[in-house]
């Protein structure tokens, strides 16, 4: 029975010092100093600050108008104790009357500030995190991709959106708060002070008291307000991943399992979200406490100084509300407290990503390239993915590609084909040796404009939620209806696009929307032909389409090929027969290379596995 | 708003105890004005310090227990709401769980992501919010008007006049707010979801440049984002100065009155001073109103999102499906259908009995179908299920996605013998994953029955039917974690030696071992350091650790060399499970025991691969695809 009053101080308490600890994830080490700085506080308010000042005049306009709010919030209460210790008690008349119109116009003034301030207020604040949220989508596109590779999607996401929300609420509401709040404490000081010097004083008592406590406070809630985004985070990016996984967790019946996963994570956020809330609700009941005490103590001690005749009856009423008033800001401010803290965390995540190093900028000295002739040369090309762990994908890689050749790479699986085409596209830059492109290192050139002469067909067949006009377009943005749909037939597309009810207008969903993994597939190929390339990149492009369909794509592939350098990585080896060089790889190193007779001839890995493709049998 | 209600009930004590503590907190602080007017009337204006001195010590001690109850509804207010949010997160994810795939491919994946995160937030911060200081400005308000009223009830009506007004007001802006920020939720979802595309695909963008047409693309949701969210918030703060407004005005009515009042001395100095005091606090109480109004709507709009999953059912669906469909596709089956089918065992039985054990809802859509199936379906042509015959039977299957018309498969029937491998092949889109799908229930089939193991799947739970498989899909999902994680995720008390030993048959064991850290290599986003036959092979080890009766491999083995899929067959032969392949590959379809040629969602032909060689002209042409123009006969069969 008494298990429900005590349950909520049953919950374990927060490790004090473990939040503290950086690093969620894996960090590179010269991240590390830089997360360092966007944990820090200042650095982080700054940084906001630097958004906001984006549209500075209208905040100064904010500013304004907060500080006629402030003023006329004062003069309201001072006019209601003029009255009182001048009107009531005596007839004045039309003085009376003119007093209180005035009353009415600084009260209707008050209103229209007040109003003012706020919506100009969330228009800066909207823009901003506007501003913040097209930032942060940008700089993404500048990460280099082996980023993506180690960062959970989900978990990127919800600073994206769980993150920027909390920075959104907070600037909403917080951010004149916090204005309005510093100005009147100055303002109400100022009239005290002027009012009754030793009411001031008293009314001070309490202040100290307001410092300890909130040092206390924000020491414990700081920590535990990031502990809660990240763990956020962390369930954002389970609950990502389970999702997009879905059609295994229901094959293998495994519900019942991530439900329980799932849960020990949404666990971790209750406690730290608890922890957060609870201690940081402490400050609105301290200030509100002490606010109350100070009450009391001006009450009582006015109260025997208006018997000793030492001030007006008037001037307690007046100071009283002073005191409301002058608590009243820190109390806001306190309030705000909460959503300022968990914005702050929010907002150092966000930086955290923009602190994230770029693909390494070459930007000065790179160039731009404006017109490729397909040249390709690899030398002496080594790679790997852990640089630190010294196992190399590919070693000493040496080819030449002369312009219009086709190049086939052929190998057994892991072999190191894909990390070869992945760093003629520069996701990845070698770590040994040069590539060239019509003789120029492409370290030298604009990832952009190398990548612009470039098509690829990925292996994971990647369509976007939209029509399959729209997705082949992706190719070349300005291309016509007309010739979306000469590529789609030439990439064979044409006859089941025409199958569907809306056609090219069919709106593909979030998971291809009813079309098959090899229909996929010849979307994305009629989507490279449209590109019209120079270097054409086609990773296992047809791996899921059925042998029959693949010849027929073949004779639109070759046409496409014709005049341009092409990089072609398939296991069906009679799609390659026509290859100019064929690049056995095994183990990231070339074994043979050579065209497709050279290599039969010679009788080693590839006429082996030629033969083995054709005998079907072992 | 329902929906919170519900879930609130388990911490009704909390919740109670925080409003309790809250309001202890409050009637000591609504008695401060009132103890003033008694220094100011009784101390003061008597001159009698003892009275000040007295009413001021109660002024003290009354502080510092309203500071220990708000300490305390900080605690019990926080329990309630994070423990409201954490239920909320759980259901909904259970929910979510529960769905049949094809409800659950109705929701975006980055919309159910936003509902379980930044939805809930919303409803919990609320919660806090409202357990702390929502409802402390009503009780204020009330209070202070119950007070004003007892020290002067001509004054204190002024003051009380005013409010009704308020709330009409602040209800009819809080309904409109609701609808405003239901937009700017469902907004949020588009951005979301342009930015999980983004993420999922940005490979893909980086190598066709296409980072500024993005960037436009999420700048304009993200800019129609902030456009509604400004316009929700814009209407949510006319509360303010409105409320400011109205409590002015009656702040000059209660000066104007009370003057006239002490004039002719129906009214004391002090008690107008009380009575502004109340109206003054009642008005600090109101400012916080816009903020309350917001968070409410705000909250309003992500309970409706959250009811409608928690709320989706499969009934609506499966009318939505049967709507959309033409009469004759429900050609659905009754209980003596099965009966005659299912080789004397009494499956309508059983299937109740399911029925009654899982309580699902998707066996009631069994029902329901059943129910709405006319006498004559009765007649259908029974596709006899051979006796004794385990291993998969389908019997006159047909098939279409909820919500499109066209039919994927139509009319299959065919038998994958036990223990043997049943190779799948056909065109581009000719419905062979779907034909897989439905074997794992992950879609309903429209008319026709599977039989797994002489059982009509219908009749097995979920559990059992997914239990007995494994399945290797098409597009290969791997979750971070290590490669052991991976591979024991298929079943989760396999031992290190059963993961080897899958492993090992998948052909990915040697591999792995070259790995610095073997099995315990950590596996990033989608498993990107491995190669893409790196990543199908360790699916495979995943499906295989299960040690499944029946394997169904979709595509699974595209790309792998042929040296290494066909000791991947060999091995997967040897354990002589009901193997399902669908494959392109000419190698793969010779080992099995049955081929069957789909072409546009019809069973062209079915025999092994000799028996196609001489009937089917599809085949002969898949056949010549990949090997020229050559004679079939150079190539050496393993029977």
């Amino acid at each position: 029975m008494w298990k429900v009053f005590t349950d909520p101080f049953r919950i374990p308490r927060p490790p004090a010092v473990a939040a503290e600890e950086p690093g969620d994830t894996p960090q590179r080490t010269p991240a590390a100093g830089k997360r360092r700085r966007a944990k820090d506080w200042k650095g982080t308010l700054a940084r906001i600050w630097n958004y906001l000042s984006h549209r500075r005049a209208k905040l100064f306009l904010v500013l304004f108008m907060v500080l006629l709010t402030s003023a006329l919030t004062l003069l309201g209460p001072y006019l209601v104790g003029v009255a009182i210790d001048d009107f009531l008690e005596q007839n004045a008349g039309r003085q009376w009357i003119w007093f209180l119109a005035g009353l009415a116009v600084v009260y209707l003034l008050n209103s229209l500030t007040s109003w003012l301030q706020n919506v100009w207020m969330i228009e800066i604040a909207q823009e901003t995190v506007y501003r913040m949220r097209s930032d942060l989508f940008s700089h993404l596109h500048r990460l280099p991709i082996p980023f993506f590779g180690k960062r959970q999607q989900g978990e990127l996401m919800s600073r994206v959106t769980n993150d920027i929300e909390n920075v959104s609420s907070t600037l909403n509401s917080s951010a004149i708060q916090i204005f309005s709040s510093v100005l009147t404490l100055i303002g109400t000081l100022g009239v005290m002070l002027w009012l009754s010097p030793l009411l001031t004083l008293l009314t001070f008592v309490v202040v100290p008291l307001m410092a300890l406590g909130m040092r206390w406070i924000t020491r414990r809630t700081g920590p535990l307000f990031r502990e809660r985004q990240r763990n956020l985070g962390e369930l954002n990016g389970y609950i990502e991943e389970t999702l997009s996984g879905e059609k295994i967790i229901k094959a293998f019946a495994q519900e019942q399992r991530v439900v329980g996963e799932f849960g020990e994570r949404n666990d971790k956020i209750r406690f730290s979200g608890f922890w957060a809330q609870t201690i940081s609700g402490f400050i609105p009941k301290l200030m509100n406490g002490l606010n109350n005490l100070s009450f009391a103590l001006i009450a009582g001690a006015g109260g025997l100084l208006a018997i000793r005749g030492a001030i007006t009856v008037g001037v307690i009423v007046i100071f009283v509300e002073y005191a409301r008033q002058f608590t009243r800001p820190l109390n806001d401010l306190a309030n705000q407290w909460n959503t300022l803290l968990s914005a702050i965390a929010g907002a150092e995540r966000v930086f955290e990503i923009m602190d994230e190093d770029v693909e390494e900028s070459d930007e000065q000295q790179a160039v731009e390239v404006k017109q490729i002739r397909g040249e390709v040369e690899f030398c002496d090309v080594s790679f790997g993915y852990d640089a630190g762990e010294g196992r190399s994908t590919l070693q000493h890689i040496s080819f030449r590609a002369e312009p219009g050749e086709m190049i086939a790479l052929v190998g057994p699986t892991g072999a190191g084909k894909t990390t070869l085409i992945q760093l003629i596209s520069r996701f990845y830059d070698a770590d040994e040796g040069i590539i060239t492109v019509d003789g120029q290192d492409i370290k030298q050139l604009r990832r952009a404009s190398l990548r612009e002469h470039m098509a690829f067909v990925l292996q994971d067949s990647f369509l976007f939620e939209g029509t399959i006009m729209d997705n082949i377009r992706y190719g070349r943005l300005e291309a016509t209806d007309q010739e979306v749909e000469q590529a789609a037939v030439m990439a064979n597309a044409d006859s089941f696009i025409c199958r569907l009810p809306d056609g090219y207008q069919h709106h593909l969903g979030r998971d291809g929307g009813g079309i098959s993994q090899g229909q996929r597939q010849l979307l994305t190929i009629a989507r490279a032909m449209l590109a019209d390339p120079a270097i054409l990149v086609l990773d296992e492009a047809t791996s899921s389409i059925d042998t029959v369909t693949e010849i027929r794509i073949q004779e639109g592939l070759q046409r496409l090929m014709e005049g341009r350098t092409s990089f072609v990585i398939a296991h069906r080896l009679n799609t390659i027969r026509s290859a100019d060089q064929i690049l056995v790889l095994r183990d990231g190193q070339i074994m043979e290379k050579g065209s497709h007779e050279q290599l039969l001839e010679q009788g080693g890995f590839y006429s082996d596995l030629f033969h083995s493709q054709l005998k079907v049998s072992s | 708003m329902s929906l919170m209600f519900a879930f609130l009930k388990k911490y009704r004590v909390a919740a109670v105890l925080a409003l309790l503590m809250m309001f202890i907190e409050l009637a000591l602080e609504l008695l401060q004005p009132f103890l003033i007017s008694k220094i100011i009337d009784d101390g003061v204006s008597q001159k009698d310090a003892s009275t000040v001195l007295l009413w001021g010590g109660i002024l003290v001690g009354g502080t510092v227990i309203a500071f220990i109850a708000g300490i305390f509804s900080s605690f019990y207010a926080s329990y309630a709401s994070q423990g409201l949010g954490y239920d909320l997160r759980e259901a909904l994810y259970k929910r979510v769980q529960s769905f049949s795939y094809a409800l659950f491919s109705r929701f975006s994946s980055s919309s159910l992501i936003t509902r379980l995160t930044n939805d809930v937030t919303i409803l919990q911060d609320m919660l806090f919010m409202g357990l702390r200081f929502m409802l402390r400005m009503p009780l204020l308000v009330v209070g202070s008007s119950v007070m004003a009223l007892i020290v002067n009830v001509k004054l204190g009506l002024l003051l009380v006049v005013g409010i009704p007004v308020l709330l009409l007001f602040v209800i009819a802006v809080m309904k409109r707010a609701a609808a405003r920020f239901q937009l700017v939720q469902r907004r949020l979802d588009k951005v979301n979801n342009v930015m999980q595309e983004n993420l999922t695909g940005m490979r893909l963008i980086r190598v066709f440049v296409r980072k500024h047409h993005e960037r436009k693309r999420f700048e304009q949701h993200s800019g129609e984002l902030m456009t509604d969210t400004v316009a929700a918030l814009r209407l949510t703060e006319t509360t303010m100065p409105f409320i400011l407004f109205i409590m002015n005005a009656s702040i000059i009515a209660v000066l104007w009155f009370g003057h006239r009042d002490i004039m002719s001395g129906s009214a004391s100095v002090g008690e107008v001073v009380a009575i502004i005091n109340y109206s003054m606090r009642t008005m600090g109480a109101l400012s916080a109103f816009s903020m309350i109004v917001a968070s409410f709507s705000r909250a309003r709009a992500s309970a409706e999102r959250m009811e409608e999953v928690m709320n989706a059912s499969e009934e609506e669906l499966s009318s939505r499906m049967s709507a959309s469909s033409s009469p004759d596709a429900s050609t659905a089956v009754s209980h003596n259908n099965h009966k005659d089918a299912a080789s004397g065992q009494d499956i309508s039985v059983s299937q109740h009995n399911g029925a009654a054990a899982t309580g699902r809802q998707d066996r009631i859509i069994t029902e329901n179908k059943e129910a709405a199936a006319p006498g004559p379906a009765l007649h259908t042509n029974d596709y006899p299920v051979p006796e004794q015959q385990r291993g998969i039977v389908f019997s006159q299957v047909s098939f279409k996605y909820p919500g499109v018309e066209t039919p994927i498969l139509t009319d299959i029937s065919f038998t994958a013998r036990s223990g043997r491998m049943t190779a799948i092949m056909g065109a581009t889109g000719s419905g062979k994953s779907s034909l897989i799908q439905l074997i794992l229930r992950l879609y309903e089939a429209n008319s026709g029955h599977i039989y797994l193991q002489e059982q009509d799947i219908q009749a097995m739970s979920d559990e059992q039917l997914r239990g007995m498989i494994g399945y290797v899909p098409q597009e290969i999902v791997l979750f971070s974690g290590t490669i052991r994680d991976n591979i024991a995720w298929g079943s989760e008390h396999a031992s290190m030696e059963e993961i080897e030993a899958a492993a090992r048959m998948a052909q990915i064991h040697e591999t792995i071992a070259k790995l610095p850290n073997g099995y315990d290599t950590l596996l990033g986003q989608r498993g990107v350091n491995l190669s893409g036959g790196q990543k199908q092979r360790l699916s495979i080890a995943r499906a295989l650790v299960r040690r499944p009766q029946i394997l169904l491999l979709d595509d699974s083995t595209s790309a792998l060399d042929v040296r290494t899929e066909s000791m991947l067959l060999e091995s997967i032969s040897s354990l002589s499970c009901t193997t399902i392949l669908i494959t392109q590959k000419i190698s793969s379809t010779i080992r099995a025991d049955r081929v069957l040629l789909l072409g546009d969602g019809q069973l062209i032909a079915q025999g092994n691969h000799e028996q196609l060689l001489q009937e089917s002209e599809l085949y002969r042409q898949i056949y010549a695809s990949q090997f020229g123009e050559e004679e079939p006969g150079r190539v050496e069969s393993i029977h």
